[in-house]
C-alpha cells in the first residue's frame, strides 16, 4: 500500500510537469493552429538564463523570474520573426516553420554557447526530502506539484477575469468574429506566445532542477511529451492539455512501477500503446476543444 | 592565332602542374577525411574531439608531417549526427581519395561509414566510440581509440570487489549499446569475481524521471551494497537526486559518461561516486601539461577529456605511418594493428593482440567535495575483460 501511495505521488508530480508543458503548446495551438515544436528551445533559453544567473550568484528567486521572463521574450520574438510572416499559411507549413526555428536555435546554442552540457548547481536545500507518514517526497517533486497547481489557478484567473484572457478564449473559438469585434489580432497572438513562453520558463525551471544541467538539445524530450499529452487531452483544449499531461505522467510511472522486469525495457511501447487505446476510445482527445479544430 | 595562344596557355599550365608535382615530391600531400557530428546529438563528443585532433595535426604538419613525409590537409564534413549523412560524407571522402578516415563517437554511424572505407581499403578510426563490437562489425580496417566499454566495466568490477561489495544493483537502458552493455559487462565480471547481482532496473534515455525506479530500489530488502550504472547526463543527475531523495544510501559506480562538470556541481549528494574516465590531469603529468597548453592556445581549459583523446589520434597515426613508411591502405592497417605501447597523453596505447579496440589505461576517480580525486589508473587485465 505504501509502495502504491508513493508511486501515486510520483505519478502526480510527473503528471504536473507534463501538464504545464502541454498547456504551453495548447495555448498557442488553440489560437493559431500551430503546434510549436520550438517550445522545447524556449525551455532551453530559460535554462541558459538560469545557468548564467547561478554562475554570477544571483539569488535563486530572481534567477527563476529572469529565466521565465527570458522564455516569454524569446517566444514573442519567434512569433514576430518567424510565425507572423507565415500567418496565412496552412497548419503544415506553420509546423514546418516551428521545426526550422527549433533547428536554428539548437545549432545557435551548440556553436554559440557550447555543445557540452552546462552545470546548473542548485542550492543543496533543494535536494532535501520531506516525509509524510509512509511516503517521502523530494523538494523538487513537491515544488512541481505546488507550482503546477499555482500556475493552473493563475492561468484560469487570467483567462476568465482579464480582457486579454477573455479575448484569447474568444480567439480560440472563432478568430474572425473576434477581429470583427475590434480586437487587434497581433496583440492577442503575441500575448498567447508570451504566455506560452512563460509556461515554458516555469516548466524549464522544474525540468532543470531535476537534471542539474542545461544543454542545447534539452528541449526535445519535453516537447515530445507535451505533444503526446496535448493530443491525448484534445489538441487546442486547455483543460484537455492538463488532463492529457496527468494521464501521460500517471501511465508512465505506473507502467514503470508495475511491469514485470522482463517487460520493463518496453515500457515506452506500453505507454504509447495505452495512448493509442485512449485515442481509439476518444479520437478527439479526453476533453476536445470546443471548435473541434484539429491539425 | 587564338587557337595557338590557347594551346600555349594549356601547355604552360600543364608544365607548371608537372613542375609543382615534382617540387612537392619531398613532402607528399595527403588528405585525411573526417565525417563527424559537429552539430546534433553527437556534437558534445565530436566537437571537442575535433578541436584536439586539429591542434595535434597542426603540430605534426609544422614539424614536417606524418612520419616526417606526409603533409596533411583535413577534409572536414559535418554529418549533423545523422547516420545516413555520415554514410554519404564517408562516400564523398573515399571518392575524393582520403588516406585515413575519422568517424563519429558512436557505434551506428561508425559501423555504417566503416563499411565504405573497409571496401576501399582505407584505415578508419572512430573518434571516441566505446562499443567494443565496432571494429569486428566492420573489418580489419576499422580501429577504435578510446577505452572500450568492456575494459571500463572490468576496472569498475575489480574496484567493487576490492571495496568488499558483495551484491550490486545495475541500472541500464536498452536505448543505446553504451547504457545497456556496459552494466552487463560489469555484472559479468563482478559475478566472475564472486559478487552477486541483487537486481536490475531499466530507464529510457533523456526522460529523467526516476521516481518510480528509485521507489523500487528503496523497497529492496536487503539493500544492495553498490549500485552501478552507465547513465549519463541528463539521466544520471536526475537518478542520483531521486535515489538519495528516496533514502537509498548505497554507493554508486559510474562510467566515463559522467566525467562532466554537472556531476561535480551536484553538491554533497555526489560525494563518494566512483567513475571511470579516459584520463585525469594532474600537475606535471602529460595530460596536465596538455590542458595547460590547450588553455594557453585557445584561452579556455578543455571542457572534457575528449579534447585530449582527440589530440592523441594524430600521434597514434604518426607512429603507424613512421613504422609503415607509407600511407597506403594495407601497409598502414598492418602498422596500426601492430602498434605497441605508443606513448599518449593518458598513458600508452597498444593495438597488437587486440581486436583493434586499443588496450590502454583507464583512470578511476572519486568525487569528493565538488572535485575529482584520482583513485587509481590501471590497464584492465585482458584475461578478465569480457568478450564483446
Amino acid at each position: 500500500m505504501d509502495f502504491f501511495l508513493q508511486q501515486l505521488l510520483n505519478a502526480v508530480s510527473l503528471g504536473g510537469i507534463y501538464a504545464l508543458l502541454a498547456l504551453g503548446l495548447a495555448v498557442v495551438f488553440s489560437i493559431v493552429a500551430l503546434i510549436n515544436f520550438a517550445h522545447g528551445e524556449l525551455m532551453t533559453v530559460a535554462g541558459y538564463v538560469l545557468f548564467v544567473c547561478i554562475l554570477y550568484a544571483v539569488p535563486l528567486p530572481i534567477a527563476v523570474v529572469a529565466a521565465i521572463a527570458a522564455a516569454a521574450v524569446a517566444a514573442a520574438a519567434t512569433e514576430r520573426l518567424a510565425f507572423r510572416p507565415m500567418r496565412r499559411a496552412d497548419p503544415t507549413s506553420l509546423m514546418l516553420t516551428s521545426f526550422a526555428v527549433s533547428a536554428i536555435l539548437k545549432v545557435l546554442f551548440q556553436n554559440g554557447i557550447s555543445a557540452r552540457p552546462k552545470p546548473v548547481p542548485l542550492p543543496p536545500d533543494l535536494s532535501g526530502t520531506l516525509t509524510f507518514g509512509p511516503v517521502r517526497l523530494g523538494t523538487v517533486p513537491l515544488a512541481s506539484i505546488l507550482v503546477t497547481c499555482l500556475s493552473l489557478f493563475a492561468l484560469t484567473l487570467f483567462l476568465k477575469r482579464t480582457v486579454m484572457g477573455k479575448a484569447m478564449r474568444a480567439a480560440a473559438e472563432d478568430f474572425q468574429v473576434l477581429r470583427l469585434m475590434g480586437i487587434r489580432a497581433n496583440r492577442v497572438i503575441a500575448a498567447a506566445f508570451a504566455l506560452s513562453g512563460m509556461l515554458a520558463g516555469i516548466s524549464a525551471a522544474l525540468w532543470v532542477a531535476q537534471r542539474g544541467s542545461v544543454d542545447p538539445l534539452m528541449g526535445f524530450v519535453p516537447v515530445l511529451k507535451a505533444f503526446v499529452a496535448s493530443v491525448i487531452g484534445g489538441l487546442g483544449s486547455l483543460s484537455g492539455a492538463v488532463a492529457g499531461g496527468f494521464a501521460l505522467g500517471i501511465a508512465e510511472v505506473l507502467f514503470q512501477a508495475y511491469l514485470p522486469d522482463a517487460a520493463l525495457p518496453f515500457r515506452d511501447a506500453f505507454v504509447l500503446g495505452f495512448v493509442v487505446l485512449l485515442l481509439l476510445w476518444r479520437p478527439d482527445g479526453l476533453i476536445p476543444a470546443r471548435t473541434g479544430r484539429r491539425s | 592565332m587564338t587557337r595557338t595562344r590557347r594551346m600555349l596557355t594549356l601547355c604552360t599550365a600543364m608544365a607548371l602542374c608537372g613542375w609543382a608535382a615534382v617540387g612537392a615530391a619531398g613532402a607528399e600531400e595527403v588528405t585525411i577525411g573526417l565525417a563527424t557530428g559537429q552539430t546534433g546529438g553527437l556534437a558534445p563528443f565530436d566537437q571537442p574531439s575535433l578541436a584536439g585532433f586539429r591542434m595535434a595535426m597542426d603540430e605534426i604538419n609544422a614539424r614536417g608531417g606524418l612520419g616526417g613525409t606526409y603533409m596533411v590537409t583535413l577534409d572536414i564534413k559535418d554529418t549533423r549526427s545523422d547516420t545516413g549523412a555520415t554514410v554519404q560524407a564517408a562516400q564523398e571522402l573515399v571518392a575524393a581519395g582520403v588516406k585515413f578516415l575519422i568517424t563519429p563517437c558512436d557505434a551506428d554511424p561508425s559501423i555504417a561509414a566503416g563499411q565504405i572505407s573497409q571496401a576501399a581499403q582505407i584505415p578508419t578510426m572512430t573518434f571516441c566510440g566505446t562499443t567494443p563490437t565496432i571494429t569486428d562489425a566492420v573489418g580489419d580496417y576499422m580501429f577504435g581509440s578510446y577505452p572500450a566499454d568492456n575494459g571500463q566495466a572490468t576496472l569498475l568490477a575489480q574496484h567493487a570487489i576490492a571495496k568488499g561489495y558483495k551484491s550490486a544493483y545495475i541500472l541500464k537502458s536498452p536505448d543505446s549499446a553504451y547504457t545497456l552493455r556496459l552494466p552487463e559487462y560489469f555484472a559479468e565480471v563482478f559475478q566472475k569475481l564472486g559478487g552477486t547481482v541483487a537486481g536490475e532496473g531499466s530507464y529510457s534515455l533523456g526522460q529523467q524521471d526516476f521516481a518510480a525506479e528509485v521507489t523500487k530500489i528503496a523497497a529492496l530488502d536487503p539493500q544492495p551494497d553498490v549500485i552501478m550504472t552507465a547513465a549519463y547526463e541528463p539521466d544520471f543527475p536526475a537518478f542520483l537526486k531521486a535515489l538519495r531523495g528516496a533514502g537509498v544510501t548505497a554507493p554508486i559506480l559510474g562510467s566515463d559518461g559522467i566525467d562532466s562538470p554537472t556531476t561535480t556541481g551536484l553538491g554533497d549528494i555526489a560525494n563518494g561516486i566512483v567513475h571511470t574516465t579516459a584520463g585525469f590531469p594532474t600537475d606535471g603529468s602529460p595530460l596536465g601539461e596538455f590542458y595547460a597548453k590547450y588553455e594557453a592556445v585557445t584561452g579556455a581549459a578543455p571542457e572534457t577529456v575528449y579534447v585530449a583523446t582527440g589530440y592523441e589520434i594524430p600521434y597514434i597515426l604518426d607512429a603507424a605511418v613512421t613504422a609503415a613508411g607509407t600511407m597506403d591502405g594495407p601497409a598502414l592497417r598492418d602498422a596500426l594493428a601492430n602498434l605497441e605501447n605508443v606513448p599518449v597523453l593518458t598513458g600508452s596505447v597498444t593495438y597488437k593482440g587486440t581486436n583493434r579496440m586499443p588496450l590502454r589505461a583507464i583512470t578511476l576517480v572519486e568525487i569528493q567535495g565538488g572535485a575529482r580525486v584520482p583513485v587509481e589508473t590501471a590497464t584492465p587485465d585482458p584475461a578478465l575483460v569480457p568478450a564483446p
